[in-house]
């Protein structure tokens, strides 16, 4: 344990934790995707752990939050999945192609299948409507 | 393992002692990713007393901000020490546990 002066670390050294965690997460055109709730770590090859992926969602900002706003946010996401074991909307760190004051992702909402809130007015609300699956007949 | 199971979380030594708690964790781009940009590679914790304000970033040198506010993060944050992750034996309900004394 040293000083943060630590031997190895550079002035390209950044603190995880304010440089991605609450970032914006854009598309190519700048639409907006999601925030980064979380990221997933896994140990790497040459020491240290590595960002694997960016987590999204309630169920990555849950464990963060404090005290029981967390755990409500947690326990409410759970109870409006449709999935009996949910996981946060997770998004592989090969596709972040920028790291600045947003992280910019290769792809768009749609194509990378991560809009819940989307998906979940459509299964719920949308296609309850009378006629709603014959839009175009 | 995810990034919010080791921020927050309480360090101890071999033998029990409590070094403090993880306020950040220091990181290079030199990870490896199949994609266009390095992924960030976690090299150290930044292990402090306390955890108050350690969210506002003050207590990094290079910071700008309100000069009192950044004097007072600082000077809680004073004794923040970096931790090898190499250290790190297991993490266990909030709690780091290293598996060698840190120097």
């Amino acid at each position: 344990m040293t000083d943060e002066s630590f031997d190895d670390m550079t002035d390209e050294s950044f603190d995880l934790r304010l440089r991605l965690l609450d970032r914006q997460v854009v598309d190519p055109d700048g639409a907006m995707i999601c925030k980064v709730d979380d990221v997933e770590l896994a140990p790497a090859d040459g020491g240290g752990y590595v960002v694997t992926a960016l987590l999204a969602g309630p169920l990555a900002l849950g464990p963060r939050l404090p005290g029981r706003l967390g755990r409500w946010t947690v326990a409410l996401a759970r109870r409006w999945s449709d999935d009996p074991e949910p996981s946060p909307r997770r998004i592989p760190f090969e596709r972040v192609t920028e790291l600045g004051s947003a992280v910019v992702l290769d792809r768009s909402r749609d194509q990378l299948g991560i809009a819940g809130l989307e998906d979940w007015v459509r299964t719920h609300v949308i296609d309850r409507i009378p006629g709603s699956r014959h839009a175009s007949e | 393992m995810r990034a919010s199971e080791l921020l927050a979380a309480e360090v101890r030594t071999v033998d029990g002692r409590r070094l403090g708690v993880v306020t950040g964790l220091r990181c290079s781009l030199d990870g490896p990713s199949q994609g266009p940009t390095p992924a960030p590679r976690v090299r150290a914790l930044v292990v402090t007393g306390r955890h108050v304000g350690a969210a506002l970033g003050y207590q990094q040198e290079n910071q700008r901000g309100p000069w009192l506010v950044r004097a007072l993060i600082r000077a809680l944050h004073r004794r923040s020490r970096l931790v090898d992750v190499g250290l790190i034996d297991r993490v266990e309900a909030g709690t780091v546990r290293l598996s060698a004394e840190p120097d």
